[in-house]
């Protein structure tokens, strides 16, 4: 199991800039948000399609960073293991509803343990992305290793939001 | 759950237990074969069950078939497997593991009554291993535009169904309608769909088929 924390860029201003809503609550980001030329190049993984669909069906509340009218394509790669979408959490979730931020992750890992049934327990692999906003500015958590270290995920949000 | 499901999966385990007995290579061929043929037929059977089970709207029974048919599917194709190898026919053999993996992992993931295959599925994953050299893969990486679900047939990205679970006997798979970029087809180790294998190699001018060693064509490789 691998968690690796990074700063990342202002994702308020970044949406302004790219003509996106600025993320309030939980979000999902495309892939390449920080990077893009502008908003025709941006793309979610395409596992953003299914986090999406579980998380309204577990009533978890996520703001959408495209405005009325846009979609984003989504990418398509067949490799075996499971590449997760960058989920942002605001400052405004990390203080008033940290119970979320648990929810929201027990909804991706009950679906993940359903997703790897009938794959090798050695392949079943996890990459997935965090971005937290705090005082201090914004914080990137890059994890990759099985279903059950996710579970890990609330301590590392709370370590870093403990060290602000 | 359905009683008439109930008893079709009693009798499934019965027919798997005494057809898992000539999953071995030093085993007969014709009796493997005959194997093959029950659980063919069986397939068939859970087919015909599950269609009724969705007449009926039975969801959780339906599911149930469905998770059936692909049991039964996977251990005749782990026994095609068996069949092609001693019939001198790698590439075959490759396809009915891959075809056996995939079954088998569908089944777990239609219904719980499947949960026991988990031992079942590292088996068939250990025999790759044993039994196959080691192959590379293609895996293309797409940005994908517009895609369709198979339940309902609206847009995927609005609609409630999630692919790889199932619903009302069926799994749910996402349809790609519109491809917006190619970005890149790579060589991969661990793909998702491993029938997509490289099935010519070429050393030396010489053209050789991966699985078996044996040279394809002379003038073919260049």
């Amino acid at each position: 199991m691998s968690i690796q924390i990074t700063e990342y860029i202002d994702v308020r201003e970044r949406a302004v800039e790219l003509g996106c809503n600025p993320p309030t609550g939980l979000a999902l980001l495309p892939r390449n948000y920080d990077i893009a030329g502008s908003k025709d190049d941006l793309v979610y993984e395409g596992s953003t399609l299914e986090i999406r669909t579980l998380w309204r069906q577990a009533r978890i509340s996520e703001t959408q960073i495209e405005k009325e009218g846009d979609r984003f394509p989504h990418i398509h790669e067949r490799y075996a293991e499971w590449i997760g979408p960058v989920i942002f959490i605001s400052a405004s979730v990390l203080s008033q509803d940290p119970h979320a931020v648990s929810v929201a992750l027990g909804v991706l890992s009950n679906y993940l343990t359903d997703f790897f049934k009938g794959v090798p327990i050695s392949s079943r692999k996890v990459k997935l992305s965090l971005v937290v906003e705090d005082v201090g500015g914004y914080k990137r958590i890059d994890y990759e290793g099985n279903v059950e270290g996710l579970a890990r995920l609330p301590e590392v949000i709370r370590e870093i939001k403990n060290h602000e | 759950m359905n009683e008439a499901i109930v008893a079709f999966q009693a009798r499934c385990g019965e027919v798997a237990k005494e057809c898992q007995k000539f999953c071995f290579m030093s085993r007969a061929k014709e009796l493997q074969a005959e194997a093959r043929e029950v659980l063919i037929s069986l397939e068939e059977e859970a087919r015909v069950l599950k269609e009724e089970m969705i007449a009926r709207e039975d969801e959780d029974s339906a599911n149930a078939a469905l998770s059936l048919e692909a049991m039964m599917r996977a251990l005749a194709n782990e026994l095609g497997m068996w069949i092609a190898l001693k019939e001198d026919k790698p590439g075959l053999a490759w396809d009915e593991l891959i075809s056996a993996q995939n079954t088998a992992g569908m089944a777990m993931r239609a219904h719980d009554i499947a949960d026991n295959l988990g031992g079942y599925v590292e088996r068939l994953h250990i025999m790759e291993k044993l039994l196959f050299p080691p192959q590379m893969f293609f895996s293309p990486g797409m940005v994908i535009d517009r895609s369709e679900c198979s339940i309902c047939g609206k847009e995927y990205s609005e609609c409630d169904h999630i692919k790889g679970k199932a619903y009302m006997g069926k799994m749910c798979t996402r349809i790609i309608k519109e491809v917006k970029e190619l970005r890149e087809i790579s060589v991969v180790y661990e793909p998702v769909d491993k029938r997509c294998r490289i099935d010519k190699i070429i050393d030396e001018g010489v053209a050789r088929e991966p699985l078996s060693g044996r040279i394809i064509s002379d003038t073919s490789a260049e």
